[in-house]
């Protein structure tokens, strides 16, 4: 009886991480912490009493995104969908946000399953999307869009493309910047941002000879990695070969990837990155760059709304590119990020068609007003008074009206089985745990 | 005939309870193990039948599991070799009833009922390389051979900065389920041993620990099942858990099944059932192999 009980009493306190029954195969839902899991939903019906400019008859059109009370985009919604009322008076929008990651798997099981969809969703570009169009659940895009080619570049609807049609709508966009506190690249003599990669490793050179640490890195958080590696690897094999290789389209079997993955990892060796940045959450890192402890930071142009709201540091950062190592290959303007935050319709909403057109003009405001907010580049031409902009977002805006090619971060363009190997390989870089030769035998195992 | 009735009223009085325990512990763990034969590319996509393909690649080099097992085993070493002893002593020693046994009593506990996130949170600054404890005492000592990247990044120290919070978490916990026995031990045999000229490590040794075995089995179990499915705390360190050198079993379970791998991380989960189950046997076995009344 003892032996039963002991056994009953193991069972119990793995149960929670044996299963959830049914047809979910995840058996840990349980233990995924709360903050993940939790439903930040808000429904708020943004109707309308201004007087009616078409005469339709009254609609519902439902929305789910990630706009949560938290989010930086959240404010550009509520603007958009507030204008969207009026424009549309007969189209009621009952909309939901919910946290990033919850919405992830509420989305894909909806999709999965084709049940409870709603008209409009939020979705991530390339893999993400590309799923659902393969299931067929995601109407085709292509007449309504067809209307806004003037304000919509064609080169905006590349990563919502899928054989020749468009299914998204994009809104914000954002690219990986190198950030750069002037006051500390003074102090070692520089007083211009490094514009060819031979400036930058004398730059880094004269920082590491006074006793300052170049760049900072969350080594705690992979994506942060990616953030250094793919530009490296960009600026190294050119923006298409990297593209095909994370679209599926060439192997990682590529001798140039390993090259790159060497030259990131002999600027580590060179005490480039700051040694405590490897245990560290980006927040720390961003805080120690803010703080001057660093005097680069390589990440999201997201960040410029939070560089731009600190009135003392503020004078101090410049944005650039990472400049080119291999000028046969790439160029400046290949860039990495490109629109990802993209609004979609499904194809079973019974408004389809209306659907559509309201995803297109909604996600032209929710553009607009996120570019105004600082929070995002606009995916559509800007349009009214940009001039209050901060300069750093108005620097990216630079930079990316001369880009030449964007390759999506690595991690959104992948599919989620590809991208789990992808992120373990380039920790184990940013550890020293494989070199160039390692990286690429790894992944054209694990992932093609 | 009484008698078939009488059990036919037992086993509709227990029905509640086997519906709920065949419900929600027996008919999961079934499911878990029928799950982890398929490869499960989404949640609600069961795909291509794989047979035992998933056990087999959970130990090879893309999954590595084994490490994350010996990870774990090290873990639960740790826990009976140093956090029960630890847990023990104290026991008896607030169980002996010394001056302010209740407070000590309160602080000794204390850790336990701080959330694991925060425990953790707190543990990551003492470790922060630039302005944690740990740097801070090292420079004020002037001692050298701390890493730069900080005690978590480091391959050599990781694994025990990590287990060092998790051990002290639960030392209290022990704590109080040993103490507990050692209070509820008969003053008399105490008195009666003493007055027999036992010494203080004497009574210990051969009237309250033999006493509280029953105790410290159970101790001994909590301790190596908790240790196995250890999460809350290493998730904390681990952030994103792409290559941190402490990986466990289920820091790789909910990483897999929220990454489209359904089926391995069901197969990751059958293993830890089978380990949880595997130990609790062992122990008990241990334990009545030593019965020196060979009772069961």
């Amino acid at each position: 009886m003892k032996k039963v009980l002991a056994l009953l009493m193991a069972a119990v306190m793995v149960c929670s991480l044996a299963a959830c029954g049914g047809d979910t195969p995840a058996p840990a839902a349980s233990t995924e912490p709360a903050a993940s899991t939790e439903p930040a939903a808000s429904t708020e019906p943004a109707a309308s009493t201004e007087p009616a400019v078409t005469a339709d008859e009254p609609v519902t059109l439902t929305m789910w995104c990630i706009a949560t009370e938290g989010d930086s985009n959240r404010h550009a919604y509520e603007q958009a969908i507030a204008e969207m009322a009026e424009k549309y008076p007969n189209v009621t929008l009952e909309w939901e946000a919910i946290e990033n990651e919850a919405y992830k798997q509420k989305i894909a099981a909806a999709m999965a399953s084709g049940e409870g969809l709603p008209d409009i969703f939020f979705t991530w570009s390339c893999a993400f999307l590309g799923d659902f169009v393969n299931q067929g659940r995601v109407y085709c895009l292509d007449d309504t869009l067809a209307k806004y080619k003037d304000e919509l570049p064609e080169s905006m609807l590349g990563n919502t493309t899928y054989d020749g049609k468009h299914y998204g709508v994009p809104t914000t966009m954002n690219i990986v910047a190198l950030f750069a506190n002037m006051d500390l690249l003074k102090q070692a003599g520089w007083d211009k941002v490094p514009e060819n990669y031979d400036e930058l490793i004398q730059c880094c050179d004269d920082l590491v000879a006074n006793g300052i640490i170049p760049f900072g890195c969350a080594g705690g958080e992979t994506w942060c990695v990616t953030e250094y590696l793919e530009p490296i690897i960009e600026k190294s094999i050119g923006a298409d070969a990297l593209n095909d290789i994370f679209l599926g389209r060439a192997s990682y079997d590529n001798a140039d990837v390993a090259k790159a993955v060497d030259t990131f990892q002999e600027m580590i060796d060179k005490g480039y990155f700051d040694p405590a940045g490897a245990s560290l959450p980006n927040d720390d890192v961003k805080a120690n760059f803010i703080a001057g402890r660093t005097a680069f930071y390589q990440n999201g142009t997201w960040n410029c709304a939070d560089f731009a709201s600190n009135p003392d540091f503020l004078p101090k950062v410049k944005v650039t590119e990472f400049p080119v190592i291999d000028s046969s290959k790439s160029k400046l303007g290949q860039l990495i990020g490109g629109p990802s935050d993209t609004l979609a319709v499904t194809a079973s909403s019974p408004n389809a068609e209306l659907a559509a057109e309201y995803a297109a003009e909604l996600g032209k405001l929710i553009c607009h007003y996120g570019y105004l907010d600082g929070c995002g580049l606009p995916a559509w031409i800007p349009y009214g008074d940009t001039s209050n902009i901060n300069p750093l977002t108005q620097s990216v805006a630079e930079i990316c009206a001369n880009a030449d090619a964007y390759v999506l971060f690595g991690d959104t363009a992948m599919s989620a089985v590809d991208k789990d190997p992808y992120l373990e390989a380039v920790a184990k870089v940013y550890g020293k745990e494989l070199d160039g030769a390692g990286f690429i035998a790894e992944l054209k195992g694990a992932i093609r | 005939m009484y008698k078939k009735s009488k059990n036919l009223t037992v086993f509709l009085f227990l029905l509640p309870a086997l519906i709920l325990f065949v419900g929600i512990l027996v008919w999961p763990i079934i499911a878990s193990v029928h799950h982890s034969m398929y490869v499960y590319p989404t949640f609600s996509d069961r795909g291509d039948y794989v047979g035992f393909k998933n056990y087999v690649d959970l130990f090879g080099k893309q999954y590595d599991f084994g490490k994350a097992v010996i990870n774990a085993l090290i873990l639960a070493a740790l826990s009976v070799f140093i956090q029960l002893p630890l847990a023990l002593g104290l026991a008896l020693m607030l169980g002996k009833g010394i001056k302010g046994e209740r407070v000590y009593l309160s602080v000794y506990f204390m850790p336990v009922l701080i959330s694991a996130v925060v425990i953790g949170m707190l543990w990551e600054k003492i470790y922060n390389p630039i302005y944690g404890l740990v740097v801070k005492a090292f420079e004020f000592f002037q001692w050298s051979g701390l890493p730069p990247e900080g005690l978590l990044a480091n391959k050599k120290t990781a694994l025990l900065a990590v287990f060092i919070p998790t051990i002290w978490q639960y030392v209290g916990y022990h704590m109080l389920l040993m103490y507990a026995g050692i209070k509820s031990v008969s003053p008399e045999l105490r008195e009666a041993a003493m007055l027999d000229g036992a010494t203080d490590g004497q009574v210990n040794r051969y009237v309250i620990i033999p006493i509280i075995k029953p105790i410290i089995k159970v101790s001994i179990i909590f301790a190596i099942t908790g240790s196995l499915k250890s999460y809350d705390l290493i998730k904390v360190f681990a952030k994103d858990a792409y290559n941190c050198s402490y990986k466990v079993p289920s820091l790789m379970l909910v990483r897999y099944a929220f990454h489209n791998q359904g089926g391995i991380a069901s197969a990751i989960a059958v293993m830890m059932i089978v380990l949880c189950f595997g130990f609790a046997i062992l122990i008990n076995w241990m334990f009545k192999e030593r019965d020196p009344y060979g009772k069961k």
